[in-house]
């Protein structure tokens, strides 16, 4: 018989394989075809062109990709740690202005702005962190909701940095990392327009984002972060630190919030209070909620589901009459504009995942799983 | 001092508000001895548990493990110590399979920081293999084979007791506190716990500190029997002398009618 502990060793380590089964390997392969080529073929091929047209652009999925990477923070935090936070668009905007500023006007070089903008980030969260050991529940809740009017605030009136209301312009933030320029980008002398670099550089930072998380969340750090979740006071009779823990969660949360921030200003060029206030706290929350609390690939679908959806709603009602919807953002000749519809159907489908599937997609999802491996039994 | 003693309590009195939760209680633990608490409903036997823990900071008295005191260290600190203890209501992870509750269990044993476990490759995987191993141990011996991999919420009540034991025996603790590890239990079960603790105590030679209502199970595996009631000590001795208490009858006769 061969060595048995080396046998144990082998199954002990399967186990901790996060593509595990053959199929999700093949799911894994279809994925990284699907980043390289989607770009290329994204309005060519039938299928990706159909979905192209009804607004599922390589734009759309570029915002959705920047919702992903934030949403994973977020997920981190309040999926994982048990600490609710509506304060994850102030975060965000702290990478978003420190990008545009230090890659701006202090015209640092990309691979140093970046991981700037992750500093800040990180000690943000590492100041407001430590809140979260005396308040609980609700009371962070309201305490977190104080940090996006301070942040709005400040957005508002550090107009040195931030430009004020009116806001700021991102486009002098270099995208350099040695010989490739994400703003042009060119492979064997052809060159790509932006929002095709784009998608692979920011679906590129949700595949390494998902990876680090995921590989935290599955050792002891993460471990401890879903005890004080689970249990707090059992989490420290075993010796889970509960102030390094729910410190740590935080400052790696904003820290991640950041990096989406810093992506959502490059896309977009120009950011400004608005893209940083209580809606898009509450857009966060939506999509850790749809997608599923407490796991990776869940953020990464419900940033997808809802980041495209406004797009798709868009289309459909511009292209088809919709009654009762104006064909315009404006309202005029509807009872609802478009805007509003879409925050109509984004509340429908946070109240209705709350009341009918609390774990999200994932959920979903896992139910498939689970009815399929003990096919044909249902029990 | 006697360094047989692992566990040395003097004069203990903790208050909340005007109730006296436990009053100049004092009592010693053995090294590797099973000493048992008993007594009615509100006697304050969880409270000296949280006044070991950390939890709860009495207004008076000492707490000496191993000649060190514990009155004022954080609830992690004694943890690290190696004081380890399952709940009276259960204080696991639920939402965590059997293996994430063991392997927290060894939270102290194991290093893994936010930026090696980030990285996995190297120092996080090997430790997690390394301690895969360990807690299969454990889960071989308490025979929890078959619960590895569903979320312990999901386990029957008497599986998840078995399954906190696990976590707090995975601390590869010095003492071990058992918050009444058999209620709600029926016979076999209780049986089986009986036998697990014993083979603990026996075996691993970890020394217990048992607060149970199963006044059959505590005659049957104790060494060392504290009567309390209404915070106070009113007997302490082998099984035998603590049955035939006077003032032990008197208490749960009391506490009957
Ligand atoms: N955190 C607290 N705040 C106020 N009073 C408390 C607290 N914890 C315990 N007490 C009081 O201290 C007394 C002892 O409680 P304790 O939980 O230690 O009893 P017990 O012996 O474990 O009882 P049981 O057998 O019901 O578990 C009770 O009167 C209880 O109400
Ligand atoms: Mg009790």
């Amino acid at each position: 018989m061969a060595n048995p502990s080396k046998e144990l060793k082998v199954r002990y380590q399967q186990d901790l394989m996060i593509w595990r089964t053959p199929l999700l390997r093949a799911g894994l392969l279809t994925l990284l075809f699907l980043y390289i080529l989607s770009p290329v073929i994204w309005e060519s091929f039938v299928v990706t062109k159909f979905l192209d047209d009804i607004g599922l652009t390589m734009t759309t999925l570029n915002y959705a990709g920047v919702f992903a990477v934030g949403a994973i923070g977020l997920n981190l935090l309040t999926g994982y740690t048990g600490q609710v936070s509506l304060g994850h668009s102030v975060f965000v905007g702290a990478g978003a202005y420190f990008a545009a500023y230090a890659g701006s006007t202090w015209d640092l070089p990309f691979i140093v702005w970046l991981p700037g903008s992750l500093l800040v980030g990180f000690l943000i969260g590492f100041i407001v962190g430590p809140l979260a050991l005396r308040l609980r529940g609700n009371y962070l809740v309201v305490v977190t909701l104080g940090l996006v009017f301070l942040g709005d605030h400040i957005f508002r009136n550090w107009k040195s940095v931030t430009g004020g209301s009116t806001g700021v312009s991102v486009t002098g933030a270099s995208l350099k990392i040695g010989p490739i320029d994400f703003r042009n980008f060119e492979v064997f002398g052809h060159e790509f327009e932006k929002s095709q670099s784009f998608f692979w550089l920011i679906w590129g930072f949700v595949a390494l984002v998902a990876l680090l998380v995921k590989n935290i969340v599955r050792t002891r750090p993460g471990r401890a972060l879903q005890a004080v979740r689970d249990r707090d006071i059992a989490a420290e009779i075993i010796g889970v630190d509960l102030l390094h823990y729910k410190t740590m969660a935080f400052a790696i949360s904003s820290s991640i919030a950041a990096l989406a921030g810093a992506l959502f200003g490059v896309l977009q060029s120009f950011i400004s209070p608005i893209d940083f206030g209580l809606l898009v706290a509450i857009q966060y929350i939506a999509i850790i909620i749809l997608g599923g609390m407490g796991t990776i690939h869940g953020s990464i679908i419900g940033a997808l589901v809802l980041g495209s959806l406004p797009r798709l709603v868009e289309n459909i009602s511009r292209d088809y009459d919709l009654p009762g919807v104006s064909g315009d953002q404006g309202g005029i000749g509807g009872i609802l504009s478009i805007s509003s519809l879409n925050h109509i159907i984004y509340g429908i489908l946070i109240a209705a995942f709350l009341l009918l599937e609390p774990r999200g997609i994932a959920g979903i999802w896992m139910r498939i799983k689970t009815y399929f491996k003990t096919w044909p039994f249902s029990y | 001092m006697d360094s047989s003693r692992i566990l040395d309590i003097s004069d203990v009195t903790l208050r909340f508000g005007g109730v006296t939760a436990l009053e100049e209680v004092s009592f010693s633990v053995k090294s590797k001895e099973l000493f048992a608490i008993i007594g009615p409903n509100g006697a304050g036997k969880t409270s000296i548990f949280n006044c070991i823990n950390g939890v709860y900071k009495p207004q008076n008295g000492s707490i000496l493990f191993d000649g060190e005191e514990l009155i004022g260290e954080r609830p992690v600190t004694v943890a690290r110590k190696g004081v380890g203890r399952t709940f009276q209501n259960l204080g696991l992870f639920m939402n965590l399979n059997l293996i994430d509750n063991l392997l927290l269990g060894r939270h102290l044993q194991m290093k893994t920081g936010f930026f090696s476990g980030a990285l996995w490759w190297g120092r996080a995987k090997n430790e997690e293999i390394k301690n895969r191993q360990k807690i299969e141990t454990i889960i071989d011996l308490l025979e929890l084979q078959p619960y590895r991999y569903q979320p312990v919420g999901l386990l029957p009540y008497g599986i998840q007791k078995r399954v906190e034991l696990g976590r707090a025996l995975s601390m590869e603790p010095r003492i071990l506190l058992l918050d009444e590890p058999v209620a709600g239990m029926n016979l076999e079960e209780t049986e089986d716990m009986a036998r697990y603790i014993l083979e603990i105590n026996n075996e691993l030679g970890v020394s217990i500190l048992l607060v149970e209502h199963d006044m059959a199970m505590v005659m049957d595996i104790a060494d060392c029997v504290m009567a309390l009631d209404f915070g106070q000590k009113i007997a302490t001795g082998s099984p035998k002398e603590v049955q035939s208490d006077q003032r032990v009858i008197a208490a749960y006769l009391g506490e009957a009618s």
